[in-house]
């Protein structure tokens, strides 16, 4: 039996992202869509997993806004869905996501946001709780692994109440941390679908979904979100803990709330520091928020990205003025915290102890100081791309074709592993000095390739994975074709939403729930829009880069190639060898003129490791995924490869 | 204090002084060597960076500084030394007896009939030669036989990285004996070679026995070339061959719809910009130089002969041997012809000179020459 | 395991693109009292488990005190940077002095060749847990981790994971005396 199905009142250990698929499954979820990205991925995936036995329809949708899309239609039906993304999807799915708030919802719908302060697995530190604020919906962020759980089912019941979306926002040291929860009970029964639309236009249960008439509506709509406020103000998910009269109030939410916590025992100060942890941050209640701030003067407030909350709570205060007089607030805004990165129970502590003239217990001055020593020997661990990675062959092309043609062409990148090639430089042979957006690349390419009028005669290219192909490169594309953009459009398909775990996606005949579906061809897509269509194996280095050096002399068009090599990663290739490879010691020229160690100073594989004693290449072979790649750039044919034997 | 040591990068310096400097000739001498140089139709790219110093890509380029004398005394008898034409052991006019070898060829297929005959004759093992794939791309093929030989044989007009083959085969160490032939900068280049290899290239570079130079004035640079035969509609895969005929003042176009002539300054605007700073028009740095009879008696001479210069000892044996096995014809050339060649080599000297000044913007900076070597210093403009 | 004996357990990971190639930590917090956050404060690590040296010495300079412990894979795995030869490697030796000194003790065992040993170097994972189970620094024993194999693997699958475990258990016996 699945973890996730774990009987009541049993206590398992969840990652966030599972306690949130469970909540969702004790709410009564029927349908769940979203798009993969990290740190959200495992929410769709675990319920994908138990979908069967739960009745549940879940799909990996084609990008965030399809997602939501396919959730609401969920919701008009009376049904309870949920849409799960990181918090880079919300822009994507904020169009419509505008539309929705302002149509309203019937059946419960929980928007669940993970973001990445810090930037771990993402290209930005974006934001999504200011979309609360702008859309006038509801705002619930987990604190500890049980409420990323409770919470989410509450979110359902919320959204029932108030007849919209409800935003539920984790963050990456929630969503893949993994702490204690207690299970709740799942529902027996399943809910059956009806959309009803012949209503009155203002009747939100029966009525057309519409945001017509707007006003009107709108109208509704903030009526119902002052309701909201009087829920929040009894919410046992906002919670006080602390002396009755502390020297400074703490105000967090989030996994903040356990950083505070842990800094306020790290520093001693449990006597004269109280925590109020909010669950429900938007629309904050404000009887609760003036209960507290009466007690005392002195606020921190705690989170992280930007002052949103701080901001908040301000407003508040500032509205309360006269009976509260004035108060100090500490956070983001007067430098107290950072206002970048994320959090963690130093910066905390940091920021307390200076606040409140604490020094914490530190380390003997000694014992730090050869820390410190130890610490500059320890080399810096580079991201790059894996052992047998298939992007490492294509930019290894992509290079050699740009030089080739010799006009400094470039690449604009887009989101996946391959972004590692403008993120590292080096790992992408210094060919990619754009990063934005998914879909992004290609239309920044259309974009330059228009320039040549200006003076800007430059071989455009741009890269796309095949997951993001279908989720946003598609009217890019289709724009670049139209206004006869010059570009060499490559699809590095290593067939999978390979960064986030594999995920299908419609390219492949395999949905979320692992049933049979119609793969959706990029090559005919590529071919109908009436663009040159190439495939090849990046691992085949003279084709691919013959491919590529014709693509750009070929002047004036669209050019798509689509390099087709599956991720070293992927279930399919992960610790099979298709060669054994070796370094004959005899061949390897190592550092002498005539071949510079090629290999393993400019190629870059973390399998090909440089012996400083024989002065010799070396494969290490525990790391060798065997691609065998290695052997055709070897100008030496000092490298090996054998066809391994199963 | 200590001064920091300043490393020098050869291929760092290559990329300063020849490829951006606009020397570049294409001979490719610096590619087949490593992974990092590549020729790319007529240009010579660096793929990646080589962060190595003392390379040979800089040490054999003909492009970059070299003490010639040195060279010239590594490789010619003092008293043959001309300034004009570098060593001359003799002068003469010759062509092949094969008629047939002579249709094949530009002028008197001298070039083809020697090549031939070394192969035959165990000379060598294998020839290095120009060829040119059908989007005129120019390469250097190894030939081991009669028949390639002559499929390769004609004027290209662009330059070949034909030094690159002789890299990629020498690098084999069991190559044998290699004949190649080449033009000025490649024949420097080959030149260069046997006087800078280091000992553990020694081997490979010893493998060369034989270099047959060829005259050039200038090569086209393939991309203009390109543009001028698209622009008069001229399909590159239909061109036969192409001459500049003694005393016409045009470029001639042999394609299978008969011939097209341009004016010879529409020829001239295509000129690879490398080719302006050349003192060489002779191949002064091979064994046997061979061009067009351009200064003979008759039109028929001029058009059906050769000229050739022997400099080397190795060369006056092989037209001795070409002689008594009846494969060229050979004659005395009148001495006029000579005197016009030498006119004709000195002058091209003086208009390279002077623009080399006028790229460095100074009298004292020859860029890749040495302004206090004899030939140079003959025909500095005072 | 740890759950099921009564702790609050708090395992905080990063993933996503920072496995590839880069430096990866898991903080794993166990607690009689309440949910701790998912990330250690500095200089307040108990154990660290190294899977790799110099990414131990990284853990140790951030989170080590004069009471830690520490196990330790030996298995070096170079960064991108040593490769091209623009950063230098610190010797094996020196890491391990590092460790003697500034820990109240260390053990560097070679789990990657225990695993090829039995087939496949994913085991090394293993190795380090049965290692780490025979130190009794931690509430885990043989049977518990028996039985959450038991629950997690394929049956096919048990029984090599059980011997890795095993041979990891192997070499602190081998080592502490």
């Amino acid at each position: 039996m699945s973890k996730l199905l774990s009987p009541a009142r049993t206590q398992v250990l969840f990652m966030g992202n599972e306690a949130i698929a469970r909540g969702a499954l004790e709410a009564g979820l029927n349908v769940a869509a979203g798009y993969p990205g990290t740190p959200s991925s495992e929410i769709i995936e675990s319920l994908a997993h138990v979908a069967r036995e739960r009745k549940l329809y879940v799909e990996w949708s084609t990008n965030e806004k399809v997602a939501l899309e396919v959730a609401a239609a969920a919701s008009f039906a009376g049904l309870r869905s949920m849409c799960v993304m990181k918090q880079n999807g919300v822009n994507v799915a904020s169009d419509f996501l505008l539309h929705l708030t302002a149509s309203g919802t019937r059946g419960g719908l929980v928007l669940v946001t993970c973001e990445d302060p810090g930037a771990l697995s993402s290209v930005n530190e974006g934001e999504s709780r200011y979309f609360a604020r702008m859309l006038e919906i509801p705002l619930l962020e987990p604190s500890s692994f049980q409420e990323a759980k409770d919470l989410t089912k509450w979110a359902f019941e919320l959204s029932e109440a108030i007849g919209n979306v409800v935003m539920l926002r984790s963050v990456t040291r929630m969503s893949h941390a993994s702490g204690n929860v207690i299970c709740g009970k799942l529902p027996a029964k399943s809910r059956r679908a009806k959309f009803d639309y012949d209503g009155p236009v203002m009747d939100s249960r029966t009525g057309p979904m519409i945001s017509t008439p707007v006003v009107a509506k709108h109208t509704l709509h903030q009526k119902k979100l002052k309701g909201v406020e009087v829920l929040f103000e009894k919410s046992p998910f906002n919670r006080y803990a602390g002396p009755a009269k502390p020297q400074l109030l703490i105000i967090t939410s989030s996994v903040c709330f356990l950083y505070s916590q842990e800094a306020i025992k790290m520093l001693g100060l449990h006597k004269k520091v109280g925590i109020l942890k909010l669950g429900c941050t938007w629309p904050l209640p404000p009887a609760l928020l003036k209960k507290h701030l009466l007690k005392t003067d002195k606020i921190l407030i705690v989170e992280e990205v930007l002052s949103f909350l701080e901001e908040n709570v301000k407003v508040l205060a500032a509205g309360m003025l006269k009976q509260m007089g004035s108060k100090i607030f500490y956070g983001k805004i007067d430098g107290s915290l950072p206002s970048v990165g994320e959090l963690n129970p130093d910066i905390v502590a940091a920021a307390l102890g200076k606040i409140m003239k604490v020094k914490r217990k530190s380390l003997p001055a000694d014992y730090t100081r050869k820390l410190q020593k130890a610490a500059a020997l320890v080399p810096v661990r580079e991201q790059t791309f894996c052992a047998g990675c298939p992007h490492r062959a294509s930019f290894w092309n992509i290079h050699n074709a740009i030089a080739l043609d010799g006009r400094k062409g470039f690449v604009c990148g887009d989101i996946g592993c391959y972004s590692m090639a403008a993120l590292s430089p080096a790992t992408g042979y210094h060919t990619m000095p754009t990063l934005h957006s998914m879909g992004s690349g290609t239309g920044l390419a259309s974009g330059f390739a228009k320039l040549a009028a200006f003076g800007f005669d430059k071989p455009i290219l741009t890269v796309c994975g095949d997951s993001t192909f279908y989720h946003a490169v598609i009217p890019a594309l289709i724009n670049a074709q139209h206004n006869r953009a010059d570009i060499t459009f490559i699809v590095l398909d290593n067939a999978g939403t390979a960064m986030t775990g594999f995920q299908p996606h419609p390219g492949l005949p395999t949905s979320a729930l692992k049933e049979t579906v119609p793969a959706v061809d990029i090559a005919a897509i590529c071919a109908a829009i009436g663009a040159k269509v190439m495939i090849s194996d990046p691992f085949d280095l003279e084709t691919t880069s013959k491919i590529l050096t014709s693509f750009l002399e070929d002047k004036g068009s669209v050019k798509v190639l689509i390099l087709r090599q599956a991720c070293a990663l992927s279930p399919e290739k992960k610790g099979k060898k298709k060669f054994n490879v070796k370094v004959n010691d005899a061949l390897c020229l190592g550092e002498s003129c005539g071949c510079n160690r090629l290999c393993t100073r400019i190629f870059r594989c973390p399998a090909l490791i440089w012996d400083r004693i024989k002065k010799k290449a070396l494969v290490d072979e525990v790391i060798c995924a065997g691609c065998g790649v290695c052997a055709s750039i070897c100008p030496q044919k000092a490298i090996l490869k054998t066809e391994a034997t199963v | 204090m200590t001064t920091p040591i300043k490393t020098v990068i050869s291929q760092k310096i290559l990329k300063k002084e020849v490829l951006e400097g606009d020397l570049c000739t294409g001979c490719g001498a610096c590619v087949g060597l490593c992974p990092y140089q590549v020729i790319y139709h007529d240009r010579t790219v660096q793929l990646h960076t080589c962060d190595l110093e003392n390379g040979k890509c800089y040490d054999f380029c003909p492009r970059t500084s070299t003490d010639l004398n040195e060279l010239r005394n590594m490789l010619f008898d003092a008293g043959d030394l001309t300034p004009e034409t570098g060593a001359v052991k003799g002068y003469y006019f010759s062509r092949a007896t094969d008629r047939q070898l002579r249709e094949d060829a530009q002028h008197g297929g001298t070039v083809t009939a020697l090549m031939e005959l070394a192969l035959f004759e165990g000379l060598i093992d294998s020839a290095i030669v120009s060829a040119r794939d059908q989007e005129f791309v120019q390469n250097g093929v190894v030939v081991k036989d009669e028949a390639a030989l002559r499929k390769n044989a004609g004027s290209k007009f662009t330059v070949s990285p034909t030094v690159a083959a002789f890299n990629r085969l020498a690098a084999t160490k069991e190559a044998g004996k290699i004949g190649v032939v080449a033009t000025p900068c490649q024949a420097l280049a080959l030149a260069k070679m046997k006087l800078k290899a280091v000992k553990e290239d020694r081997g490979k570079i010893d493998q060369l026995k034989l270099v047959i130079g060829l005259y050039c004035g200038w090569a086209f640079a393939a991309q203009k070339f390109k543009e001028l035969m698209g622009q008069n509609d001229i399909e590159l895969e239909s061109i036969a061959g192409m001459d500049i005929p003694a005393g016409k003042n045009s470029l001639e176009i042999y394609t299978g719809n008969g011939t097209k002539s341009f004016p010879l300054s529409d020829a001239q605007a295509c000129i690879r910009s490398a080719c302006n700073y050349c003192l060489d028009s002779t191949a002064e740095y091979a064994d046997i130089s061979v061009g067009a009879a351009r200064f003979g008696d008759s039109w028929e001479e001029m058009r059906h002969w050769n000229q050739m210069i022997v400099r080397t000892g190795k060369g006056r044996n092989l037209i001795e041997l070409a002689i008594k096995r009846g494969v060229l014809e050979v004659r005395n050339a009148p001495a006029e012809s000579l005197r016009q060649l030498k006119n004709v080599a000195g002058e091209k000297k003086k208009e390279a000179l002077k623009n080399i000044i006028r790229k460095s913007g100074s009298a004292k900076n020859l860029l890749y020459l040495d302004r206090h070597d004899p030939v140079v210093r003959r025909f500095l403009a005072k | 395991m740890l759950v099921t004996a009564g702790y609050y357990v708090t395992i905080g990971e990063t993933f996503g693109m920072s496995q590839r190639g880069g430096s990866v930590m898991s903080h794993l917090r166990i607690s009689r009292e309440s949910v701790l956050s998912p990330q250690i404060p500095q200089g307040r690590a108990d154990i660290i488990v190294g899977l790799e040296p110099a990414e131990a010495l990284r853990v140790l300079t951030r989170y080590g005190n004069p009471d830690v412990v520490v196990l330790i894979n030996s298995r070096v795995v170079y960064p991108i940077g040593v490769i091209t030869g623009e950063l230098s490697y610190p010797s094996l030796s020196e890491i391990e002095s590092i460790f003697k000194e500034l820990t109240a003790h260390s053990w560097l065992i070679d789990a990657t060749i225990a695993a090829v040993e039995l087939g496949n170097p994913v085991l090394s994972n293993i190795v380090m847990i049965g290692a780490l189970a025979k130190t009794a620094l931690l509430p885990i024993c043989r049977r518990a981790f028996e039985k959450e194999i038991a629950r997690n693997m394929a049956a096919d699958k048990c029984e090599i994971n059980l011997r890795a475990f095993d041979a990891g258990a192997g070499m602190i016996e081998n080592i502490v005396d």
